[in-house]
């Protein structure tokens, strides 16, 4: 990494941020397709209420991840990072979530790895490889963000249009909908991100929370069922 | 003699003050204070096998208004089985209640708690109510704990930790049942209270953490009744089971993941972290269906594990 002004910083995340980035996103629908197919989700009010419950639910649990571990990566702090990936593996209840997360964080770590210089990047790859730590994507974010030198409120922004990006995209294929309305509810819920960010901010691995039962009840029918359009 | 009362242990501090959510919930209520006689409950139960392979409960510590009399051997289908029914002499827990509940299953010993009644959470206007609770099992030890469910009232504020420190070989069901409030009371409250916070985490003897889950139900800040949350169910329960990764699969194999929306009734199944269990979790519209369902998943766990079914609950529960 050698340039680190304001525009490198946007690029590079932006770059971080586009679906196309190869950790896999778009292999996931975030039980969208079952949401669909049980007739739950059906038009853009309700895609917009399922899309703001996963948005919330991340931010609660990933959202606050990626921050305490972008702190600590700037303080150098490996044990730190290692400790949010172990509590956010342990928080993850649903088979499915804990498997979407791994396969986005290894390949983002190699990822990071490829892109920059960094030994605790290169350490956290080792142990993900040698099994001693579960490498969660929320983790790799916050050092790669915190790496390519783009501040932590990016950072959450960039995690929160992930999960809604993810959702909203895997509407078009499976819900009916336009992509003017998966823009509006995008649109819409880019508003919500300040104050969501204050809220999980100050918040400490302990504070993480999830109270989403009817989202729980389609991961796992999804995990049960044969709907195989995305991988989740 | 069965159950032998030992030693008094002071009842211990029942102390949320650190969480943040209940931050808001700490001033000293005009009533009885936080703590006073009758306010603290303590429940020590402590199951094992007698010198004759009898599965009882050993020892057995309370304080008011938890009371816990003796066990009994009513279950038809496991008449060794020891049952323990938990009263709260008090009624509903009320503004800064303080409960602690410590279960303990020797190795290879096995039990079935629930409770009398069903768990009423009064309204609070100063402080909240806590529960910690420490469930523990040793090798080889079964237990279900399936209590009625709990009914918060409107402004009610409700916190509680559990910690299922269990052996690899051992099975604990543990099944919580939360109402979204007195449906039927006046103009029906339901999602009035101010805060629900209710955390389970597993761990193995030797302190190994293996899952932490974490709900925060705050309707002021998210209303419960949207989609992904609650949607158009009322009633939520959570059951919790920790057995070993064999038996855990077949379960999960003969567990069905369905949402019928003519008797809206939803469950849904998934695996623990860690290996550690399983993760069942039911929505309906009604208690009496939703506390169905968490027997039948119950019995198919005890099937599994002991080779016997629960039998159906007494009618008049």
């Amino acid at each position: 990494m050698s340039d680190n002004s304001g525009i490198a910083k946007i690029m590079r995340l932006l770059q971080f941020t586009d679906s196309t980035f190869p950790v896999g996103t778009f292999s996931f629908s975030n039980g969208l397709e079952t949401a669909s197919f049980e007739g739950i989700v059906t038009n853009a009010s309700t895609l917009e209420e399922f899309a703001r419950s996963q948005a919330r639910q991340a931010a609660f649990s990933d959202g606050i991840v990626a921050l305490l571990t972008h702190r600590a990566f700037l303080q150098g702090d490996y044990d730190t990072c290692k400790e949010c990936d172990k509590y956010l593996m342990m928080f993850k209840m649903n088979a499915e979530a804990r498997l979407m997360i791994t396969r986005m964080g290894k390949k983002l770590a190699e990822l990071g790895e490829k892109l920059f210089d960094d030994p605790i990047v290169k350490q956290w790859l080792d142990d993900i490889k040698a099994e001693k730590t579960p490498g969660t994507y929320p983790v790799a974010q916050g050092m790669i963000f915190a790496k390519a030198g783009i501040g932590e409120k990016e950072l959450f922004c960039s995690h929160q249009y992930g999960i809604v990006n993810m959702v909203l995209s895997a509407a078009l294929r499976c819900v009916r909908v336009s992509h003017y309305d998966t823009q509006l509810i995008l649109e819409k819920m880019s508003n919500e991100v300040e104050s969501l960010y204050e809220e999980t901010a100050n918040m400490k691995l302990q504070d993480m929370n999830a109270f989403y039962p009817e989202l729980d009840i389609l991961a796992s029918l999804h995990e049960k069922g044969n709907m195989r359009m995305f991988m989740n | 003699m069965k159950a032998q009362i030992k030693e008094k242990t002071a009842a211990p501090e029942v102390d949320f003050s650190t969480a943040r959510e209940m931050a808001r919930y700490l001033t000293e209520p005009e009533a009885m204070y936080v703590g006073a006689p009758g306010k603290h409950g303590y429940l020590r139960l402590g199951f094992e096998l007698d010198k004759d392979g009898k599965s009882i409960l050993r020892d057995l510590d309370r304080r008011h208004p938890l009371i816990v009399q003796q066990e009994l051997y009513f279950d038809e289908e496991m008449p060794e089985m020891p049952c323990v029914y938990i009263l709260s002499s008090g009624g509903p827990n009320v503004d800064g209640d303080r409960y602690q509940q410590d279960i303990t299953v020797k190795r290879d010993a096995f039990a079935h708690v629930a409770t009398g009644a069903a768990t009423k959470l009064a309204e609070m206007r100063f402080n909240y109510s806590g529960l910690i609770q420490n469930i523990v099992l040793e090798d080889n030890a079964y237990l279900e704990f399936i209590p009625e469910p709990i009914i918060p009232c409107r402004h009610t504020r409700f916190i509680s930790d559990t910690r299922l420190c269990v052996a690899e070989s051992a099975t604990v069901v543990y099944s919580e049942i939360f109402m979204g409030g007195r449906k039927y009371y006046g103009e029906g409250e339901l999602f009035e209270y101010d805060i629900l916070s209710v955390c389970s985490h597993g761990e193995r003897p030797d302190g190994a953490q293996l899952f932490r889950e974490k709900f925060v139900i705050d309707p002021q800040l998210e209303h419960p009744r949207s989609l992904g949350i609650m949607g158009k169910f009322d009633v939520f329960a959570n059951v919790i089971v920790m057995t070993p990764s064999d038996k855990a699969d077949e379960i999960y194999e003969n567990t069905q993941a369905f949402i019928d929306k003519r008797e809206m009734l939803a469950a849904g199944i998934t695996k623990l972290p860690a290996n550690s269990g399983l993760l069942y979790k039911v929505l309906g519209k009604e208690p009496g269906p939703v506390k169905k369902m968490v027997r039948e998943f119950a019995s198919n766990v005890r099937q599994t594990v002991k080779g016997k079914p629960i039998p159906p609950e007494f009618p008049w529960r």
